[in-house]
C-alpha cells in the first residue's frame, strides 16, 4: 500500500440528498473533507478533498447522522507517493446513519502494450 | 532580675518554667506579628487536614472520574461496498490492441484486447488437447510455455509452464503477435462446440452449489471456513470465503489449488472463477474466524 499524499472525492448525489458535512473516515479515524465545494441535496454534485500524507490502511465515506443518502456515482482521485495518479469510479449505493463506503482502490498494476 | 527576686522566687516554691520563661530575651514586634501569621496558617492547614478527615469518617469518599464516563462510544458503521465503474483503457481504434497485466506474483498474466472473444461466457482450456478446434488456443498453447488459457469476454488469462520466470514481457510480445494475427485472419476463435455443449446457468449453479455442499465447505470447515456461491452468470462463478478463510494469506492458494480444481471436477463446463472476498475488511478476521464463522 503506497503512501497517499492526498485525495480528491467527487460525490453525484441522487434522488435522496443528505444534511450535514461530508465526513470521511481514514484509518478508522473519522475527519471531515476539505476544500468543499458544492452540495450533496437531491441531484447535486459535490467535491472535497484531503491532505493525507500518510499510509491509507482504510478508507470509506461515512453515511448521513440521519436519514438515507441516494450516492449516484463517487470518484476518487488518489495522489500517492512515488507511483503517477489514479482513479476509482463507484455506482449507486444508498448510504444510511449506520453504513460508510468503502472508497479506497489499490494502485492499478502495471499494464503494457503487446 | 536582680539576685534577691531569684532568691525569693527559689523560697516561694515557682516553678522552672517561669524561670526560664522570665528567661526568654525580649522579641522585637515585627517578628512577633511573624511568628502570629505562621501560627494562623499552621492552623488553617490543621482545619482543611480535619475537615477531609472528617468528611472520610461519614463514609462520602471523593473518587476521581473514571475514563469511561468522559469518553464517547464511537458508532460501528458496517462497511458496504459500492459497484466499481471500470475505465476503457483503449482508445478508439479500427486496429488489434492487445495490453498484458502480469499479477503481482508473477503467476499469470492478463490479456486485454479492445475486441470480444467470447461474448457472454468464459473458458478454462486445461492443456493443449483441450485446445482441439479453438484457434486462439491452440495458436497461445503452440507458442510453447504456455500451461492454461482462460477466455473470459475481451479478456484471456495465462499461466505458464516455467513457474521460475516471472517476466512476462518476452512472452508477452509473442502473445501479441500471435493473437492480433488470429484475429486478424477473421475466423473463428474458439470451438462452436464449446457454446453448443453448454449448460444452463441453473445447471451450473446446482452443480457448483453441491461441489460446495459435498466436498469444499467440509474441507475448509476444519479452518473455521466456509465458502458461499454469490453468482453465476453464463457459466462464470463467484464466490465469497467466510470464516476462517477471510483474510487468510492462504485464501489465494486454497481458491486456486483447492476449489478451482473441485469446481472443474464436479462441473467440467465451468468457465473463470472469481472470489469476491474482501480479506482486508472486518475485525481482523482471520484471527477471529470462529466468530465469523
Amino acid at each position: 500500500m503506497p503512501k497517499l499524499n492526498r485525495f480528491k472525492v467527487k460525490i453525484e448525489t441522487g434522488d435522496s440528498g443528505m444534511e450535514g458535512p461530508v465526513n470521511f473516515c481514514i484509518n478508522n479515524h473519522k475527519v471531515p473533507l476539505e476544500d468543499c465545494v458544492g452540495s450533496t441535496a437531491e441531484g447535486q454534485s459535490f467535491e472535497g478533498g484531503f491532505e493525507v500524507n500518510s499510509f491509507a490502511h482504510s478508507l470509506t465515506l461515512v453515511g448521513p447522522e440521519k436519514g438515507n443518502w441516494d450516492i449516484k456515482k463517487v470518484t476518487v482521485d488518489f495522489e500517492p507517493d512515488a507511483i503517477a495518479p489514479y482513479s476509482a469510479s463507484f455506482g449507486q449505493v444508498m448510504l444510511d446513519e449506520t453504513t460508510e463506503l468503502n472508497i479506497w482502490k489499490d494502485p492499478p498494476q502495471p499494464m503494457f502494450d503487446v | 532580675m536582680n539576685f534577691l527576686n531569684k532568691v525569693k522566687t527559689i523560697f516561694s516554691g515557682g516553678t522552672k518554667e517561669e524561670e526560664s520563661a522570665s528567661n526568654v530575651p525580649s522579641v522585637p514586634a515585627s517578628l512577633e506579628e511573624n511568628k502570629v501569621e505562621n501560627i494562623k496558617d499552621e492552623s488553617k492547614q490543621e482545619e482543611t487536614v480535619s475537615s477531609v478527615s472528617a468528611v472520610e469518617n461519614e463514609g462520602a469518599i471523593i473518587e476521581p472520574p473514571s475514563r469511561e464516563e468522559h469518553q464517547e462510544t464511537p458508532v460501528l458503521r458496517k462497511v458496504i461496498q459500492a459497484p466499481a465503474i471500470e475505465s476503457n483503457v483503449f482508445p478508439e481504434s479500427p486496429d488489434v490492441l492487445i495490453k498484458a497485466q502480469p499479477s503481482p506474483s508473477g503467476d499469470q498474466c492478463l490479456f486485454r484486447v479492445n475486441r470480444d472473444l467470447l461474448k457472454g461466457h468464459s473458458w478454462y482450456f486445461s492443456g493443449f488437447e483441450s485446445a482441439a478446434g479453438s484457434p486462439l488456443a491452440e495458436g497461445l498453447f503452440g507458442l510453447g510455455d504456455v500451461e492454461t488459457v482462460l477466455v473470459h469476454e475481451s479478456t484471456f488469462t495465462l499461466t505458464r509452464e516455467d513457474k521460475t520466470l516471472v517476466d512476462w514481457k518476452p512472452l508477452a510480445i509473442e502473445v501479441g503477435k500471435k493473437v492480433r494475427e488470429i484475429l486478424n485472419e477473421g475466423g473463428a476463435l474458439l470451438s462452436e462446440k464449446i457454446l453448443a455443449e453448454m449448460p444452463s446457468e441453473e445447471e451450473i449453479r446446482s452443480g457448483i452449489q453441491n461441489a460446495i455442499d459435498v466436498e469444499v465447505n467440509p474441507g475448509v470447515a476444519g479452518h473455521g471456513g466456509n465458502i458461499t456461491l454469490l453468482s453465476v452468470k453464463g457459466n462464470t462463478v463467484t464466490v465469497q470465503m467466510g470464516g476462517g478463510c477471510q483474510g487468510c494469506s492462504a485464501a489465494d492458494l486454497t481458491l486456486k489449488q483447492g476449489i478451482h480444481t473441485t469446481f472443474r471436477k464436479f462441473v467440467p463446463q465451468v468457465g473463470a472463477i472469481y472470489d469476491e472476498t474482501d480479506h482486508a475488511a472486518g475485525l481482523n478476521p482471520f484471527f477471529q474466524g470462529e466468530l465469523n464463522a
